[in-house]
This record gives structure tokens, sequence and C-alpha cells, in this order.
């Protein structure tokens, strides 16, 4: 072994990053370029009547307004992953009818952004309005219709145990104990706000965006504007966060038509609240959930009924249903059914975000666990023991290994669980100003797309005539390090240094073809075809070795970046490459393609203490401990910055955050002194630990962190809040108000 | 309207025109070329436009333009402009402090700040002391570290604004 592989590594443009110089798509500025400002509708339902912008067009270095009539009328859906991806299409780049507040009807092109802003305050539109609905539950049995032929409730989706079953277990039940719970849209708030420059020149069309899917932007360009794939580009600049968020098209289409249409480069960069309306949003949820239990503390059987709001436009709705339905039944090994629908409602968009669904139905069901818990008078830690999946009894290829147990079981340990309780016991006693509690929850998440769909990834690696390496992959690092994960994996094979490789920049042009960077596919995937393409890079130094050096392939091996014989070395690999440019004639290249066999499953357990503040019902997280099972640790200092930036949100997603409207459906938090993220003075310390065991299936047996990092989080959150209070809240996030209600009843 | 502005930024003086209402932030960003400074909310609650006006850190999203005659600005771009890094920035890099790097510029200055103010702050004083800058991908923890090597020495002070 050469000792990468869990390692502590800062990721691999860490420089780029402390010094500024990292360039993302706002930094660019390209040879006669200009700016773009959407225009989007102040109405959440009804029909552009009319835009007027004569005034607007007046002022000097405003050069062009476009509405729908400039942009092609062809119906997509933002959530396509790949050519032909069978899903519904909703969508258009520019809209007559719109759905939400925000949706795009236009834009402004100016000399500067300054200009375009001020032109956009001259425009006047003139709707005719319908009457919104905002609910997911309303609007699912709604006369209003958002999309002609489509019921708002799009589809269904059921998995696990059958309903007579379910229904039948349940009545048999000692108790039935049922919750309701309401679940808030939330931002991903990626410090980059979407960001997109479209250029065309030459009939070809290049597309520099904030994406985590460079590939399928590429379909979506060439579909709507009716271009050759092979005359548009997609490139993928730094990535300044993205959590799902830059997963769909949002403003590619816009920025590639504009720039068609003017000729010039267009950069359109979304102002924080534009991004906040006008990008994605995690899906709000209402879940219903109905359990039978039995005296003993046994849970009988579940029901599981999930609506989950997915904004204007179809998008992702199908999808996250479906990738929901299976995790509650990767956790849990009694019988539980679960059935699932997306609505389309008159709010912004949702789509993906870090944990696809994975957040709110963990939420819901721990929530409901806990209430069953406390119903019953026992340990919730036990109760969930009880009922979750062991290691050995089920079927390795989907499940993957999992430590879920050994999780609870280390992380009771290092939080101290059962002293804490007693300390927290004699604490509330004493203490007339503070309230102290502790809370639990577990989480489930998948390590890449497959069964959903196909799973692959094809890479390109070149050795050069020094040694060092170049890396072709179109793997969108988003600050997650990726990227970084794939190099360190590769060097361990080739016994080469992270810094030896170097990779490009995701350019759809240059890069082989892969899927987008989603459903944390990063290492279980992508790490797994970098293993491979390693693999054969080796192989290929061997075997031009053996004409070198004229010895058996099987004597031979690999060390400090240079080729052995026995313990004696015959050349480096720089050596290697020049003997192929010079004697060969060729370069010593490799490309391989790597799918998934199968989606493996990550865990999480946590645990949490929160003080509430018995005056005002402020809640301070005072310790936190998380324990994962995410396989082989690749890179320390990665996974451990992912799990703990996935409870920062998750602590969030808990207390603070949350998107809500007015009647006329204007977001109300609409900027992040509205929008609470926690600060550093805010955050408790954290303790993060991990089970190893392994599982067959990544690079060196790692499977998943990053999404499965947020699942457990702010159910560990919001059950000590209830732990502390003697109940649970009905609100998401809890409200300070919600606590002193319950505390002074 | 346009006004004449002089100021010195990263040791060196400019004398642009700017418009009555532009903000520091796109100065710097589009007239001068130094995009480490970032946008992350436009209404100073992120710190991602951190830069360091007079010795005190700003967010230069809310500070106009216009208000910086004769002022001394620095951004990011100064710590390393001798080519070697600020033990700040190396910081972050050694501890793993930065993912997206989005918030990164603006959480050094911030660092750099709190210590020339107080050299040898707690860990809560630290804590205190960057959370006027958001970080969505850590969670804070690996920058506090960070922050902790440099009060601790574990860095020689040769570095710019923490002289």
């Amino acid at each position: 072994m050469n000792n990468i592989i869990g390692s502590r590594t800062p990721i691999d443009d860490a420089l780029a990053k402390a010094t500024g110089e990292a360039t993302y798509t706002a930094d660019i500025k390209l040879a006669n370029m200009c700016y773009g400002k959407l225009i989007l509708s102040t109405i959440a339902f009804g029909k552009v009547k009319s835009i007027n912008y004569t005034e607007a067009l007046k002022i000097e270095g405003v050069i062009d307004v476009l509405t729908y009539k400039d942009f092609p009328n062809i119906k997509y859906n933002s959530a396509l992953r790949f050519k032909d991806h069978g899903i519904l299409k909703t969508e258009t780049v520019i809209s007559e009818t719109v759905r939400f507040v925000g949706d795009r009807i236009g834009l402004v092109i100016a000399e500067s952004l300054a200009i375009a802003e001020k032109a956009l305050k001259l425009i006047e539109v003139e709707y005719e309005e319908y009457k919104p609905v905002f609910d997911e539950e309303e609007a699912a049995t709604s006369s209003i219709q958002l999309h002609e032929g489509l019921n708002n409730k799009v589809g269904t989706i059921s998995t696990g145990a059958d309903a007579e079953t379910v229904a039948d277990l349940i009545s048999k039940a000692d108790f039935i104990i049922e919750d309701k719970i309401k679940i808030p849209m939330v931002n991903h708030v990626s410090l980059e706000t979407y960001s997109v420059i479209g250029e065309y020149r030459s009939k070809k069309i290049t597309v520099y965006a904030s994406t985590q899917n460079s590939f399928a932007v590429r379909v979506l360009i060439s579909d709507v504007f009716n271009m050759p794939l092979n005359k548009v580009r997609v490139i993928q600049p730094t990535l300044g966060g993205a959590f799902g968020g830059k997963l769909e098209v949002v403003t590619e289409l816009v920025a590639a038509g504009a720039a068609m249409k003017v000729k010039r480069p267009v950069k359109i960069v979304l102002s924080r609240k534009e991004s906040m309306i006008a990008s994605r949003t995690r899906n709000g949820a209402t879940i219903d959930v109905k359990s039978g239990v039995n005296k003993d503390g046994t849970i009988v059987a579940t029901d599981f009924k999930i609506l989950i709001n997915t904004g204007a436009y179809v998008g992702s709705g199908m999808n996250v249903i479906g990738a929901m339905s299976h995790k509650l039944l990767k956790a849990y090994k009694y019988p539980l059914r679960y059935t699932g629908s997306p609505v389309v409602t008159n709010t912004p968009i949702a789509g993906a975000m870090r944990g696809y669904g994975s957040p709110q139905a963990f939420l819901g069901m721990n929530l409901h666990i806990d209430k069953i818990a406390m119903t019953l008078g026992v340990d919730p830690v036990e109760l969930n023991m009880k009922h979750i999946v062991d290691k050995n009894e089920v079927d390795i290829l989907a499940f993957g290994n999992p430590e879920l147990k050994a999780c609870v079981t280390r992380g009771k340990e290092l939080f101290d669980w059962e002293s804490k309780k007693k300390e927290i016991s004699k604490f509330n006693k004493k203490n007339q100003d503070f309230i102290r509690g502790i809370g639990f929850g577990i989480g489930a998440h998948g390590a890449g797309v497959y069964p959903a769909h196909q799973d692959c990834v094809n890479l390109l690696l070149r050795l050069n005539e020094d040694g060092s390496f170049n890396y072709w992959s179109a793997s969108h690092d988003m600050g997650n390090g990726s990227l970084t994960a794939q190099k360190m994996i590769m060097s361990e094979v080739l016994t080469t240094d992270v810094e030896d490789i170097e990779a490009t920049q995701v350019n759809t042009e240059t890069c082989p073809w892969n899927l987008g960077d989603y459903a944390s596919r990063g290492v279980f995937v992508e790490g797994q075809g970098a293993y491979k393409l390693a693999d054969a890079m080796k192989n290929l130094i061997l075997e031009t070795s053996v004409l070198k050096f004229k010895v058996h392939k099987e004597a031979l091996s690999i060390k400090d970046k240079k080729v052995w014989l026995d313990d004696k070395p015959l050349g480096s690999f720089g050596d290697i490459a020049v003997y192929a440019q010079t004697t060969l004639q060729k370069e010593l290249s490799v490309l391989v393609d790597h799918h998934s066999i199968a989606g493996r499953t990550s865990y999480g357990a946590h645990f949490a203490e929160v003080e509430i503040n018995r005056e005002n019902g402020a809640v301070k997280v005072l310790d936190y401990v998380a324990v994962h099972d995410s396989g082989t640790i690749i890179n320390r200092y990665g996974i451990e910055g992912q799990l703990e930036g996935g409870i920062h949100m998750g602590i969030g997603y808990a207390l603070s955050e949350k998107m809500t409207f007015d009647e006329k459906g204007n977001l109300l938090e609409n900027n992040l002194k509205k929008y609470q993220i926690f600060k550093s003075n805010e955050m408790p310390e954290i303790k993060v630990d991990f089970i190893e065991t392994g599982d067959n299936g990544g690079p060196f047996g790692a499977k998943s962190i990053s999404e499965c990092a947020t699942v457990p989080s702010a159910q560990t959150i919001i059950n000590a809040v209830a732990n502390a209070i003697g109940e649970h809240t009905n609100t998401i996030p809890i409200s300070k108000e919600e606590i002193l209600n319950i505390i002074n009843k | 309207m346009k006004l004449q502005l002089n100021m010195t930024v990263n040791d060196e003086a400019v004398n642009i025109e700017v418009e009555q209402d532009a903000r520091l932030l796109d100065v710097l960003r589009d007239d001068l070329g130094l995009t480490g400074t970032k946008e992350g909310c436009g209404v100073g609650e992120c710190g991602a436009c951190t830069v360091i006006i007079d010795g005190k850190t700003a967010n230069s999203c809310i500070v106009l333009a216009a208000s910086m005659d004769g002022c001394d600005i620095k951004t990011i771009e100064y710590l390393s402009k001798d080519g070697k890094l600020n033990p700040m920035q190396q910081s972050f890099i050694d501890n793993s402090a930065l993912q997206c790097g989005f918030c990164t510029p603006g959480f050094v200055l911030s660092g750099i700040s709190l210590l020339d103010r107080n050299p040898n702050p707690t860990t809560e004083e630290i804590k205190e002391g960057i959370s006027g800058n958001i970080c969505r991908c850590t969670g804070y923890e690996q920058i506090i570290k960070a922050v902790e090597d440099v009060r601790d020495k574990k860095y020689v002070k040769d570095g710019a604004c923490n002289e």
C-alpha cells in the first residue's frame, strides 16, 4: 500500500481557492460579453397578456429584451439525465403561462448588469390572473389545475409490504399511533448563486455553467434549439457549492438562446433572491404515518404516506418519490408500506437536494418512532434497535454490508447516552432557566443511482514524458472532493503522489461521457472507474516495460513511480513514456468505462444534546455525535468535512431554515437575513466516527457520504427538543413560540 | 452620475471613475478584475465579499465605492501578492478548511483580522470572530481549527495583514 487511502488530504484545488484564484462562472469575462437580467413573474398563476418594454429599450446600453416569442416553444424536463430519459416534460425556456412568483417570462440584455437592472424596472407586464394553490395537500385534490392534461398529483409509487397485510397487522395491534408531519420547502443556498454564460460563435454554442450535469445540459440545448450535439459544448468552471441545486437546467437554455439572438456572449448571474425563487428547492412534504404497536414495544407494521410539493413544474417529482420509496426499507426490517406522490403547486420548482427525499422520509419516520417511544415510555434508541436492519439478514447486493446497528452502538457509547440521561434529569430538576434534552436519529442513503437507471462513467488517463499524468473525468467536483478522492485512488494503484495527477476542467467536448454528479456517485461509481483506469494504466506501463527491458511481465512490479525487476529499479514511468513515444511511436493512454453493478446503501446514527431557554424558547445545540458506515474511508479530511457540513445543514433544517409564502405566493424568507443559516458561533462541537468494515462494490471498499451525512441530522435535533420539553411540536423548523406554548402549558 | 475616485487597492494607487451608486464589490470585481472577492448574498450577511478597509473588515457588497475616496483597501489577492502564502491561507489548505472555496477568501480575511485584534483568542472567541461569514459546506469545524493553528503559531507569521 502507498498509504494514501485513508489519509488526510486537502482538496486538490485548495491552493487556488485559498488565494482567490479559483475561477467560478461569474468571474469569467469574455470579449464583447453582455449581461442578462431575467424578467420574472410577479404573480403566482396566470397568463402574460402583454410585456411593454418600449421605455426600457430607450435606456443607453440596453441591447434587447427577449420574451417567450423569442424562444422555441418546446417542452422539456430540466431533470433530464441522458438522451431519451423518459420523464414528463412540462417546462419551457420562457413561459407565456406563469405558474409561480419567479417563473421566467423574459430577459433584458444590456452592456452591464447595472443597466439591465435599471431597464427591468421600466418593464410593464400585464397578466390575466388565475387563482393559485400553494399547499401540496390542497393542490392534490383542488379543482385548480396547473398543467393541461396533467393531474396536480402527478403519480403514485408504492413499495414495501402490501396494503392488506399492513392494514390487518395495524388493526390487530395493542395500540395504533398516528402522526401528521408537515415539512416546508428549503433552499440549498450554495454560496455561489446560479451563474451561466452563453456564447454563440461559428454556429456553435458554448455554455459555461455552474452545473453538476454538463452532458445533460448539452442534450437539452441540442433538443430545444435543434443543434447537432457536436456543436454544443458545456464547460463547468469551479463550482461554488451545489448540494443537488445545480443538477437541473435552470438558466443555461436562456443564456444559449440569448447568445444566439444577439450574437454576443451573454452572462446571467442570479442574485441571491433570484437564486432562491427561480432555481431549485428541496421539496416540502406532508407525511401521514400510522403504526400498530404492541405493549411489549414491538412495532408490528407501519403505513407511511407522503405527498411532496414539487413546485410549479414536474421536474424531479417522480424521481424523488421513486428514490425515496426504497430508503426506509433499507433501514427498517419489519412490515412497512410506503406510498408517495409528487404534487405540482404554484411555488418555486423543487428538485434534487442532498439526500433526494431521504431527509424528509427519515425525518418523518424518526419523529414518529420517537413519539411511539415517548408513548410507551421506552428508550428511543432501544426501540429503534429492535426494528432496524441487521448486518447479516439482508440482500447484500442491494444493501451493501449495512452496519447501521454498529453505528448506533458506537454512537451511543461516544455520546455517553446513558449517563447523559441521568445528568439531564438532574439538571432539569435543579435549573430554573434552562431545560436540556437528548435526541437520536438514523438515516440511510444510496451510493450511486443504480438501479433507478444505468450508472456508468468513462475516464481517460495519459502518462506524460516526466512520469506525471493527465486525467480527463467529467466528474463535477462541487467542493465535495470527489476528484481528490479519485486522484487518491489512482495514486494508490500507481504508487504516485496525488499532485502527479492533473485533472482537466469538465468540458463535454474534451472529456469522455459521464452522467452528472448526483446520487453520491463520485467515489462509489466514478472512484471505482478511476481504480479500473489506474489498473489499466499500470498494466500498460508493465506491458511497455516488457518490450523496453525484454523481461517477463510476471517478474515486474511498480513502486515509487518506477518499474522494478524484483528489488531492482529498471526505469521511471517517464522513461517508459518516452520509450513509447520514440520507439513504439505511441502515447501511453487508457480509456476505460465502468458501470455500477448495484446501488449500495450508506448509514448513519446521530445523537445530540440541546438546551432550551425557558424564557425565550431559544434552542442551543450543546453536543453532537455522528457515526457513519460509508465503507472504507478514502480521504479522512473529505469525509469529516462532508459529514460536519451535512450535520450543519440538518441542524438548520430542524431549527431555522424554511421557505414560506404569503397569500400571493411571494417568498417571505427571500434573503440571507431572513433565511437563517447557522453561523460558527451557533454550532456545537461535532464528534464524528466511522465503522469501516468495507464493502466490495466500490474502490477499496468505499461507499458514500455526501448525501447520507445530512439524512439523520434534523430529526436528531427535533427529538432532543421533544425530549427536553416533554412533547413534539407540530412545526418544522421548530419555532420558539411553539416551544414556549408547550413549556408554559 | 459618475464620480472620480482615488483609493489604494492592495498597495497600488487607483484613480477611477465610478457610478455614484456603484458598490465597492462591483468596482473591485468588474473594473479592477479582483475576482477573489465574491458575492454571496448582496445584503451584508454572508461575508463572501469581505475586504479590509483601513485595517478593518467590511462587506464590500454594502459599501458604496464613492465613499472609498482616500481609503486603503486590501483584498484576498493582496495576501499572496509576492507569491508567498499568508499563514492563514496555508493553514486553511493544511486543515482542509475549504470545500467549494466560495466563502474562503472572506473567511481567510476575517481570520487574519481577528488575530490582528486579538492575537490569542479562545475557541469561543474564534467562533464569534468569524460569525460574520457563512460557510455552507464545512460546518465550520475545520475553519475554526485552521484559525486555532495560526493562533498557536503553528505557522510563522510572515504574512501581510497580520504583521
